[in-house]
């Protein structure tokens, strides 16, 4: 609910208990030196905002009185409350002791007010002051973060553990431990073995880049090893690349290449990067991925010898979703978020990243990273 | 025929576990708690025991480990604490957590990762079992 909204309902019931002619609902600004009407119900008039210090009807309330005006005519305190209206009660809207506004309820008749007839109204106003710090504290862009960050990571536990499940289990047929299958059977297998391998990945990549957007689900970012990131994630695809005959080739830096980052933001980078490689590499050639210093910069190049990105697809392949024709037709497992969730991460470190590349002859991305002193 | 209790709150994941280790002769015992699976250690004395993390709190997996491997001799599961124990984990549930067996912290002998790779938990069990 909006703060508005809750305003109104606050106002109105207001009225409706103690059955008066009119409410208003005052908040104090940042500083808590003066009150503003910020919600109205009745014909009670506009007013300018006002010092608490020169009001002492809402000086009190404040401070946890109830204030009761049998008749205006007779009581000193309400001299600057606007309307005519002969009776008025002022509660202050106060929660967990700090004070947050007033609420003016007011009768056009005198006398129309008793004790009993207010404490009606304290259940009301501390309900009210209550959902006015609720809303407040979940409007604050700290808190939407952290609901959002807490979301994410409650919605992919529930996403991929099912998944998981689902392919443990199917692994377990696929090798034959629930008896024998025919052909047919094993293929059909295979088939939903592959596409709970996409659902996987899809799900591990859109947390990376809800991660990447979500300040609350991120490392701290410092000063980060170039040298270290790029040779765990060529480690990491080494017997994938072995398996496939595909010659992998690293050649880090003799200097320590520091970068702004974090060590698991630039695993990111790199393991999306020469995935790709060698996933869309054939057997018999090559993936190469060289780190060096360029202009006081500090560089990696991925360049593979495998199918290439077509010139038209190379201006949306760092688009969320986007996969290039030949890379769907390839077969490969994919979900189009790897390269948006690495030109993401290369933009929040300071960096770029560029392609190149032929049909056919293979691609080339170079990330290049301003360097850090340390 | 070895004995392997499975303390696995998913019964998918459970009977994931189960396929290939029957197939493979294992006898496999299977407990839907933390609880109930510190009872059966008393009650069956497994060879090896495979625990998952996360049951009916984020931590029960790890609460039974440490019962079964405390160090005070008056514990009642003093006479149990040899039995090897596999720890299943979503690897990506724990990302800031790259955790590995660590006596003090964790004491399990091994991991082994979900999604199962029937291999890879068969290639684990025969290792613990022969240690």
């Amino acid at each position: 609910m909006k703060l508005e909204q809750i305003l109104s309902c606050l106002a109105e019931g207001a009225r409706q208990v103690v059955e008066a002619d009119a409410t208003a609902v005052y908040l104090l600004d940042e500083s808590g030196d003066h009150l503003a009407i910020a919600v109205v119900c009745g014909p009670y008039p506009a007013r300018e905002p006002v010092k608490v210090d020169d009001s002492p009807l809402d000086r009190e309330a404040l401070g946890g009185r109830l204030v009761i005006v049998t008749d205006r005519r007779s009581d000193p305190r309400v001299a600057d409350v606007p309307g005519d209206f002969r009776s008025i009660l002022c509660v202050g809207l106060v929660h967990d002791g700090t004070p947050i506004g007033t609420l003016h309820v007011c009768a056009n008749d005198p006398r129309q007010f008793n004790e009993k007839i207010a404490e009606r109204l304290v259940p009301l106003a501390d309900l009210g002051a209550a959902a006015v710090v609720a809303t407040r504290t979940a409007s604050a862009p700290e808190a939407r973060d952290a609901s959002r960050g807490q979301f994410i990571r409650v919605a992919t536990h529930e996403l991929r553990s099912p998944v998981a499940v689902a392919q443990s289990l199917v692994r377990g047929v696929l090798k034959g431990y629930a008896g024998e299958m025919t052909e047919k059977q094993a293929d059909v297998f295979d088939r939903i073995s592959h596409r709970l391998d996409f659902l996987e990945s899809l799900i591990n990549d859109l947390l990376d880049l809800a991660a990447g957007k979500s300040p609350e689900l991120a490392e701290e970012e410092g000063p980060t090893l170039l040298n270290a990131a790029v040779g765990r994630a060529v480690l990491l695809f080494q017997p994938h690349a072995e398996e496939k005959d595909v010659e992998m080739a690293l050649h880090l830096c003799r200097d320590q290449l520091i970068v702004w980052g974090t060590d698991g933001g630039l695993d990111r980078v790199f393991t999306n990067l020469i995935s790709n490689a060698v996933k869309y590499t054939p057997s018999g050639g090559s993936v190469t991925v060289i780190v060096r210093q360029v202009d006081g910069q500090a560089q990696v190049e991925v360049a593979d010898t495998g199918i290439g990105i077509p010139e038209k697809a190379l201006a949306q392949l760092f688009e969320e979703f986007y996969r290039a024709p030949n890379a769907k037709a390839s077969g490969e497992v994919g979900t189009g978020l790897g390269l948006a969730i690495v030109e993401d991460l290369v933009e929040r470190y300071g960096g770029r990243i560029e392609v190149e590349s032929e049909v056919g002859q293979g691609s080339l991305f170079t990330v290049t990273f301003p360097m850090v002193e340390w | 025929m070895p004995k392997i209790l499975v303390i696995e709150d998913d019964v998918d994941m459970a009977e994931a576990v189960r396929m290939p280790l029957e197939a493979n002769g294992y006898e496999v015992v299977h407990t839907f708690t933390g609880e109930e699976g510190l009872q059966k250690v008393k009650e069956i004395e497994p060879d090896l025991i495979i625990l998952d993390v996360m049951m009916e709190t984020t931590t029960a997996g790890f609460q039974v480990s440490l019962q079964l491997r405390s160090p005070k001799p008056e514990s009642e599961y003093a006479a149990y604490k040899h039995i090897p124990i596999l720890m299943l984990t979503a690897i990506h549930d724990t990302t800031s957590l790259r955790f590995g067996p660590d006596e003090a912290y964790l004491p399990v002998d091994d991991f082994v990762e979900k999604p199962l790779t029937p291999d890879v938990l068969l290639e684990k069990v025969a290792a613990l079992l022969k240690s």
